[in-house]
């Protein structure tokens, strides 16, 4: 009974920042001379209920889902890892260069090879905003923030001169050899990205909900000089969460590579990145599992129907961005209190530890 | 190499640096964990341009400018003070907010950039200070800055003044280092909150329209480019004393200048030099904190 109150709310509260924000939007298409209803429909028609837009939708939601794990995952124990665009972008750009550097290598060799180079990547990235909060308690939201700048920074260098492909008319590497590129499932868009991401993800939901290590990890979320004075090693649990937030951006950034980009290019990760649109999806998901598939998937629909309302009305992309910020702003409030006499007032207490949270964030 | 012209870019960079410092000082003394400033600045610069363009009046624009931005502190403040809600979401919303909602803007303008060059003379806004400016060597680095620039200075002594010697620095100082005994007291902490916050989003305002309007009347996608994250670098190395946290500041815009000007003597690999002042900033945050930790005996790991 008091779980089914609480996940009603958690539905409401995911769903009512999204009307709202899909509400504003509408103000603001109107404004610009666009209709609303219209655009709206155009968008999910296309991409849900359609069923080669649906998998389009699937397929440009798996980087999502990693990268949205990513970032639950650090949510999970009270860190923000705000590194995780640059991890990703990192692990793409590398696991492109094995993708050209190497040829006529088996395919499947190749696609391993070029996914554990991104994972490694995203993992060394993540490495050191991470030892540095560890040990040297550095705020880590200041540290990957400013190493995402210098690595597009490092990035944008390496693509202009040294991995430039001159043949081609933009700033661009080569693209990857065909024996990298992800195997399409049946002639569709969607290829064998989407179900590796869901085995990850099924990975990560039992360490994370059966394992010692998931349990640990909310322990230090929940309240680290607690997890410290049972005997939890806080520092060694800081490091384990950030290697495995890059590893999972790292695979992110490596397989849209493979499966949809196949070459580095100035904006990779689109506008706002990829590692951001996670940020959307975790805090959408709530922190569970299924919202995050669930949220993965809205997302892209939004995303993809971005592109399908810039081809078919005036209404140009960069609305969506409008409305994910939106989102992102109303969820950070319950708008449904968890006194509500509606669904019943279980919730009192998970207030109070949710205040205390938010005073330890500060201090 | 010309240390004249390092020096100068050097005082023109802190001063948005150093503008965001001074506002984001008094979130961060009343416990409010304010990312937003790189947002609140971005709006800044766009508003002030676009009402520049709009209105063919300097002043206009500028004060429109701070006024949008100031909306933008008050929907944080709303909905981090009075909502309860998580300060760093938040933020992360304003931020994006303000990235999209002028991308998306630009946009609808249908241009790359707004320019506002025909109304504002970028030449005309420097001011050269009478007497100061014929001395040799300092003249050339200190005069001939626009005004926004001048009051930045001047601001880390008036934010000193508000911090430590008024009734409000103290009460904003209370409410970050013991909420509930400011309550006790009788000290309305949303207010103080309110007003702290504001503070924070009236100085990005301006920190925006130096970056923007004053230097190059020109606004372009993204032109903050993690300005606003440097000052949070630099409020967290200067533990929100005014004083010091701008002492970083201008570190900071040492970097950026050293990068510009490095960027013009070195070849093919110039680019890598773009990546100095991020690079400082990490270093010179690690060692603060090791400082700052080394002589702490405490038990235990606390969160921040």
């Amino acid at each position: 009974m008091k779980k089914g109150k609480m996940f009603l709310l958690d539905i409401f509260n995911s769903l009512l920042p999204v009307l709202s924000a899909f509400g504003i939007g509408a103000i603001i298409i109107i404004l610009i001379g666009g209709n609303p209803l219209t655009t709206y429909s155009i968008m999910f028609s296309k991409t849900l209920f359609n069923w080669n837009g649906f998998l389009k939708t699937l397929h440009f939601a798996s980087p999502l889902i990693l990268t949205g794990l990513a970032i639950a995952i650090t949510f999970k124990a009270n860190i923000f890892n705000m590194g995780v665009e640059g991890q990703l972008l990192v692990g793409g750009f590398f696991a492109c260069v094995v993708g050209f550097y190497f040829e006529g290598l088996n395919p499947v060799v190749h696609v391993i090879l070029g996914l554990l180079t991104g994972i490694t990547c995203g993992m060394v990235f993540a490495f050191i905003p991470a030892i540095l909060k560890a040990y040297f308690k550095v705020n880590e939201i200041v540290v990957t923030l400013m190493l995402n700048y210098a690595v597009i920074e490092i990035l944008r260098i390496l693509t202009q001169t040294i991995y430039r492909d001159p043949t081609s008319g933009y700033v661009s590497t080569p693209a990857v050899a065909s024996s990298a590129m992800f195997y399409r499932i049946g002639g569709t868009r969607l290829t064998l990205f989407f179900p590796l991401t869901i085995i990850v993800f099924v990975i990560m939901y039992i360490i994370f909900k059966k394992s010692r290590l998931g349990y640990e990890v909310t322990a230090v979320g929940k309240n680290p000089e607690f997890a410290e004075a049972s005997g939890m090693n806080i520092k060694r649990k800081i490091i384990y969460i950030m290697l495995i937030s890059g590893a999972l951006s790292g695979l992110a950034g490596a397989g849209y590579m493979f499966s949809e980009k196949f070459k580095y290019t100035l904006d990779f990760s689109g506008n706002p990145g990829l590692g951001w649109d996670g940020m959307l999806i975790a805090l959408l998901g709530r922190h569970s599992p299924i919202g995050i598939i669930i949220a993965a998937i809205f997302y892209s629909a939004l995303k993809t129907g971005g592109d399908i309302i810039n081809i078919f009305t005036n209404v140009p992309k960069e609305s969506v961005g409008v409305i994910q910020g939106l989102i992102i702003l109303f969820i950070s409030i319950r708008f449904i209190n968890q006194n509500t006499k509606l669904f019943g007032n279980t919730m009192a207490r998970f207030s109070t530890t949710k205040k205390k949270k938010n005073e330890e964030v500060q201090k | 190499m010309n240390f004249e012209r390092i020096f100068y870019i050097m005082l023109s960079n802190s001063a948005p640096i150093i503008l965001c410092v001074l506002g984001g000082n008094y979130a961060h003394k009343a416990n409010v964990l304010n990312i937003s400033l790189e947002g609140m600045m971005l709006v800044g610069a766009f508003a002030s341009v676009f009402f520049v363009s709009v209105t063919e009046s300097l002043l206009v624009g500028a004060l429109v400018g701070i006024i949008i931005t100031l909306v933008f502190g008050l929907i944080f403040a709303f909905m981090c003070v009075t909502q309860k809600g998580n300060p760093i979401i938040i933020g992360l919303a304003i931020n994006l907010l303000a990235f999209s909602i002028t991308a998306f803007l630009l946009k609808v303008l249908n241009t790359a950039n707004l320019n506002v060059n025909n109304i504002v003379d970028v030449a005309g806004l420097k001011i050269n200070i009478p007497l100061i400016k014929d001395i040799p060597f300092i003249g050339q680095i200190v005069s001939g800055h626009p005004l926004v620039t001048y009051i930045s200075f001047i601001g880390i002594f008036i934010m000193w003044v508000i911090m430590y010697k008024t009734k409000f620095g103290i009460y904003v100082r209370v409410v970050g280092e013991n909420e509930d005994a400011a309550y006790s007291v009788g000290i309305n902490v949303n207010k103080i909150k309110y007003i702290a916050i504001l503070i924070g989003a009236f100085c990005s305002a301006l920190a925006g329209i130096n970056l923007a309007l004053e230097k190059m009347a020109l606004f372009t996608n993204g032109m903050t480019a993690g300005i606003g994250f440097i000052a949070l670098a630099a409020i967290f190395c200067g533990r929100g004393r005014p004083g010091l946290s701008s002492l970083y500041a201008i570190l900071f815009g040492l970097a950026q200048s050293l990068s510009v000007n490095l960027n013009i003597s070195a070849g093919p690999v110039s680019g890598l030099f773009k990546t100095l002042p991020y690079f400082v900033i990490v270093i010179i945050l690690s060692v603060a904190s090791i400082i700052q930790n080394k002589n702490n005996r405490m038990r235990g790991f606390k969160n921040e």
